[in-house]
């Protein structure tokens, strides 16, 4: 039989998972090495000769699409870094059940990315839902229990969205008998309305998208920081935005003012999450809601309906998983080091983690969208793609597409801010004592994290010439769409250029200034306490008072923003109405019988 | 012919537990496992062997409309199975359980004449026959909920007697009007007599049966009983009440009715597919809020019972297998969290999920196949539940009728949110939870594990070749509709 490099791309991280339960550990992470490191193989064979779609049961379940080879391209690249990094140093409890589940979520992703088949793509993303609640089950703090349940009730509960979405796709459009071909549907009918609403429910809520991004936050917090770069960091990210794109421009077709509902809430969630990370305490949390804030600008980008933001979407979806995966890792390494995730605890560490420290440096740099690193080109795309977009449409509409613009530059800043914070936190300001003995991280951090800082720079510097003709551009062409010449202003050797020409300057006048004393802090004559130490957490302190922003922020504490919260109580509210009407009184009950009954008769 | 023995098997183990086991327990055990155990082979047999045929066999050579005839088809010999799996892991999950009340023979003896009561109901072609058998099995119910010998054990059983006497008044009359218009008590007799007969006349019918069988089936708002009475009896007759009872003496006996007797009228298959929606939406608004672990169980048997209704209410084909499937699976999962709350009351002495604490390291099997049936029960792939709830979905949009499956949709959500909920306080808690040194020995847990295997392997049977031989025989005897009057009629 012919081997069909589709199917293995699902079995064999399938086989590695079931063989990694007898497998003694050290032979587990060999296993899953090999195992993840194969199918990147078969993703550069499929790069190199055409795939041969496969069928089951009489119809074609798996086939892939450039768009798709471009997801799964990095999902085993993202999945194999992140692989690396968590060979030493897990906590040895889990480190069993970790390496079950890690090739088991790889092959449910590659899954959901290569069905061409909408039941086999609800099961797929079913499963990796499965597995991310139960990867994120093997967190150890004290809120790791509530958190999980919150993530899997929005994960599963969005699952079933997915399903009726999916369900009625089908059912408009009767011909394609399941599969998932760009069928094209018109928005025409409430069914299809409600179709592709729900679709996007399912795919905002994986990807994290404003409203139903509040899971991500607290799972970054309180599951094990490797499960948290690996899923809703990178591949949920990959599912998610891939979904999306599908939505947007294969099973329908939309005008331009569902778009513009898109970028609304893209921008939404570019603006609420960032604000919401400018005041966290702890490091894992921030780092959650920039997980989000990002989301917010591959929505705006993907969903836009223009060629450019699209494109810089997808590539911003990219961008992301790598530099956000590379923060989570480093955070991940001082975590393990120190003990603590709580940026009021850490600081001054620079010195003694050095790699780290630049690698998250270089990450922060990417994810506030600093030129030349890549997070600042897709941004770029975002942007020109958008203005191009302003062109073309109605007055009010441009208005609220400029609002939405304006909102998104903004949140560059703050993430800028907000990253100025934690690096201070983490690596800067003065080291409290106990840290002193503090080293670097084992190589194997070392390692994956310098190889996602080195993609941060390059994918950066040689953006048109890597990602975007290799990955991105083949994927639009073969979508029929037409890449059109943006790249005027923006050159990333020039930009590269004339940083570095300041930073020399910068460097030359800290050399040659007048001679710079090192001393001990005094104050009042006396070392100053621990109290006197800037952590940093307190950087924003006042835009969190301001006035309009305190009562807001007061309520986002209070959770009255977290849709989950909100439907929770909801629910409670209600299944206390319905409890009242079940005291246990026999002739409470033998009435509803008597009432249930006459209304038969009645009706006859 | 091994139609009779489905019944003469229980009912004769019944008779000889009282009669030889006397005060020794072990024989008691003994006899009701064998007898189970034959009745599991010969279901599993029938079923294997029987496809398509449809066998009727006359009880002493009386032809009708004289003597009481006992039907075997592919529906049938399907529930017989599914009585007979999962009274088989009850009583072996009874064993050392039932010790720990007050065990004795007598309990093995009403467990019999339990199962004897429901085989009855699925075998027999004799509507008055039916009503017996139902009798048999709630009387011996309700001594079963009673049997911990508590207060408010007493109390449910009170309840249950009451309501359930209710029922039976309910189905008696349906019984005298139908005997009244058409002379007879043989069930495809009456579906020959049925169209030439007054139509309000058999509306009242439809009626009366659709309110008693539908007291038993726990519909809304026929429900109020079941909260009490599944949640205080011992956790393995719990098991048999959800997973089964309600299913035999309400679901398979209104489906017999409405859909052979009665080729399934549009007016009351739309009065399914309402209750039907209420019982779900209701019932798991009622859950959600729960914090005793059994209770909380035994209001999601109502929505669950509520998909049920719901996928024969659209009648399609789909539709039909969608409630054939889910009927299957929510005995499976159903009766494995009854167990597993079973085993943490053991263990813990409450059921109250606040109490409770982190259970994975000291009941990791329980722990574990409780998570493997609250996926179940919730809808996740790749466990069973996610497809039959598949099917009903896709089969309720392309019946046109889609809210009600954006109603499955919302009940299947909060599903997940009151089980993440039993997960969460009730074995992945961050407190520790107090134990009383009680352990769970290898027969619970055997119970446990075979249905959790079950509740995996059952996925399977939506693979077409699987399905096509294990669930379509059982859709085409109800999508047939009065074929069955035909057959047994030997015409």
């Amino acid at each position: 039989m012919e081997i069909n490099f589709l199917v293995m791309l699902i079995i064999i991280p399938l086989v590695v998972s079931i063989i990694n339960f007898i497998l003694p550990r050290n032979l587990q992470k060999l296993f899953t090495l090999a195992g993840i490191g194969y199918s990147i193989y078969i993703v550069y064979i499929l790069y190199t000769q055409k795939a041969e779609s496969a069928s089951f049961f009489g119809s074609i379940i798996l086939s892939v699409d450039k768009l798709g080879l471009l997801t799964l391209s990095f999902i085993q690249l993202l999945s194999f870094i992140i692989l690396i990094f968590s060979l030493k140093g897990l906590d040895k409890e889990i480190e069993r059940e970790y390496f079950i589940l890690y090739p088991l979520t790889v092959a449910f992703c590659n899954g959901v990315i290569l069905s061409i088949n909408s039941i086999s793509f609800m099961i797929f993303w079913g499963l990796s839902g499965l597995t991310l609640y139960l990867l994120g089950l093997l967190g150890k703090t004290s809120d790791t229990p509530k958190t999980i349940k919150k993530t899997f009730i929005l994960i599963g509960g969005s699952d079933a969205f997915l399903i009726m979405g999916f369900v009625l796709l089908a059912y408009l459009n009767p011909t394609i008998n399941w599969s998932l071909n760009n069928s094209q549907l018109p928005l025409n009918s409430l069914s299809a309305y409600i179709s592709f609403f729900f679709l996007l429910i399912a795919a905002f809520t994986k990807a994290g998208g404003f409203p139903f991004h509040t899971w991500v936050p607290d799972f970054s917090k309180d599951a094990p920081v490797e499960s948290a770069a690996f899923l809703p960091a990178s591949l949920d990210k990959f599912l998610g935005i891939f979904l999306l794109a599908k939505i947007v421009t294969g099973y329908f077709n939309i005008d331009f003012s569902i778009n513009l509902i898109i970028i609304s809430l893209g921008a939404l969630t570019v603006i609420t999450a960032v604000m919401m990370a400018m005041n966290q305490h702890n490091g894992k949390k921030l780092l959650g809601y920039h997980a989000v804030s990002q989301v917010g600008y591959m929505i705006m980008g993907v969903g836009s309906g223009n060629v450019l933001a699209f494109a810089g979407g997808l590539f911003h979806m990219i961008n992301h998983t790598i530099y956000k995966s590379c923060l989570f890792l480093s955070f991940g390494s001082v975590e393990k080091k120190t003990g603590t995730s709580e940026l009021d605890d850490l600081g001054g560490l620079g010195k003694k983690m050095p790699v780290t420290f630049t690698c998250s440096l270089i990450a922060a740099f990417s994810i506030s969208g600093i030129p030349p690193f890549n997070g600042f080109f897709s941004k770029w795309m975002i942007y020109q793609g958008l203005f191009n977009q302003v062109k073309e449409i109605s007055s009010l509409e441009k208005i609220l597409l400029l609002i939405c613009i304006i909102l998104a530059l903004f949140g560059s800043a703050l993430t800028l801010a907000s990253f100025m914070k934690f690096i201070h936190a983490v690596y800067l300001g003065k080291r409290i004592s106990t840290f002193d003995k503090i080293t670097e991280a084992p190589f194997n951090q070392l390692f994956s994290n310098s190889i996602l800082a080195f993609l941060c720079i390059s994918f950066g510097l040689l953006s048109l010439q890597i990602p975007l003709s290799i990955f991105i551009y083949p994927a639009l062409t073969e979508m029929n769409l037409i890449i059109p010449d943006f790249i005027g202003l923006y050159n990333p050797t020039l930009i590269l250029f004339l940083f570095g020409i300041a930073f020399i300057v910068g460097i030359s006048f800290f050399l040659f200034s007048p001679k710079i004393r090192y001393d001990n802090v005094y104050l009042g004559g006396s070392l100053p306490e621990e109290k006197f130490r800037i952590a940093g957490t307190e950087f924003y302190n006042e835009i969190r008072n301001m006035k309009p922003l305190k009562s807001i922020y007061d309520w986002a504490d209070k959770k009255y923003f977290d849709l989950y919260e909100v439907g929770t109580k909801g629910t409670f509210k209600l299944s206390d109405l319905f409890q009242k009407a079940h005291p246990g009184q026999l002739q409470l009950y033998l009435l509803y019988v008597v009432a249930g009954l006459l209304i038969f008769l009645l009706l006859i | 012919m091994i139609i009779p023995y489905f019944i003469i098997i229980p009912l004769l183990a019944a008779f000889l537990i009282t009669l030889i086991a006397g005060e020794k327990d072990d024989w008691a055990i003994i006899l009701s496992i064998i007898a189970v155990i034959s009745l599991l082979i010969l279901s599993l047999f029938s079923y294997i062997t029987m496809h398509t045929e449809t066998l009727s066999y006359y009880m002493s050579s009386w032809k009708i409309p004289v003597g009481i005839v006992l039907v075997q088809d592919a529906l049938t010999s399907f529930m017989l199975v599914l009585v007979s799996i999962i009274s088989l892991t009850s009583l072996i999950f009874s064993i050392s359980y039932v010790r720990n009340l007050s065990g004795d023979w007598k309990y093995y003896s009403l467990f019999m004449l339990l199962v004897a009561g429901m085989n009855g109901v699925i075998i027999t072609g004799d509507l008055f026959n039916l009503f017996v058998f139902v009798e048999i099995s709630i009387f011996a119910a309700y001594a079963l909920v009673a049997y911990g010998g508590k207060a408010e054990e007493f109390e449910a059983s009170f309840k249950y007697a009451v309501m359930g006497s209710v029922s039976s008044t309910i189905v008696l009359l349906g019984i005298a009007v139908t005997y009244s218009a058409t002379s007879t008590l043989t069930l495809a007799k009456i579906g020959e007599q049925l169209p030439s007969i007054n139509s309000s006349i058999k509306l009242w019918i439809g009626g009366l049966f659709v309110a008693g069988f539908g007291l038993k089936a726990a519909a809304m708002p026929f429900h109020a009983w079941l909260p009490d009475a599944h949640s205080s009896a011992p956790a393995p007759i719990s098991a048999m009440l959800s997973g089964i009872l309600i299913k035999i003496l309400g679901m398979y006996v209104l489906v017999r009715i409405f859909f052979n007797i009665f080729d399934a009228p549009q007016f009351f298959l739309n009065i399914f597919l309402i209750i039907g929606s209420i019982s779900m939406i209701a019932g798991v608004f009622l859950a959600v809020g729960q914090w005793d672990f059994k209770r909380l169980l035994a209001y999601h048997s109502i929505s669950q019972m509520g998909y049920i209704f719901l996928g024969f209410g659209l009648s399609t084909t789909l539709g039909i297998l969608g409630g054939v499937f889910h009927l299957l699976n929510h005995a499976l999962f159903k009766s494995l969290l009854f167990y597993n709350a079973g085993a943490v009351e053991t263990v813990t002495g409450t059921r109250d999920l606040r109490k409770l604490g982190n259970l994975t390291r000291i009941i990791p099997t329980t722990s574990n196949t409780s998570m493997i049936a609250s996926l179940a029960i919730s809808g996740i792939p790749p466990f069973n539940g996610f497809f039959s709830k598949l099917i009903i979905i896709i089969a309720a949009i392309e019946a046109n009728q889609p809210v009600y499956a954006l109603i499955a949709v919302i009940g299947s959500i909060l599903t997940l949110a009151s089980f993440m909920k039993v997960q969460r306080y009730g074995f992945r808690s961050e407190k520790k939870a107090d134990v009383n040194g009680k352990s769970i020995d290898w027969k619970m847990n055997f119970a446990m594990i075979t249905l959790a295997v079950l509740c995996v392997a059952t996925s399977l049977m939506i693979i077409p070749g699987i399905r096509e031989i294990a669930l379509d025989p059982v859709v085409d005897v109800l999508q047939n509709r009065t074929l069955y009057i035909q057959l047994v009629m030997g015409k």
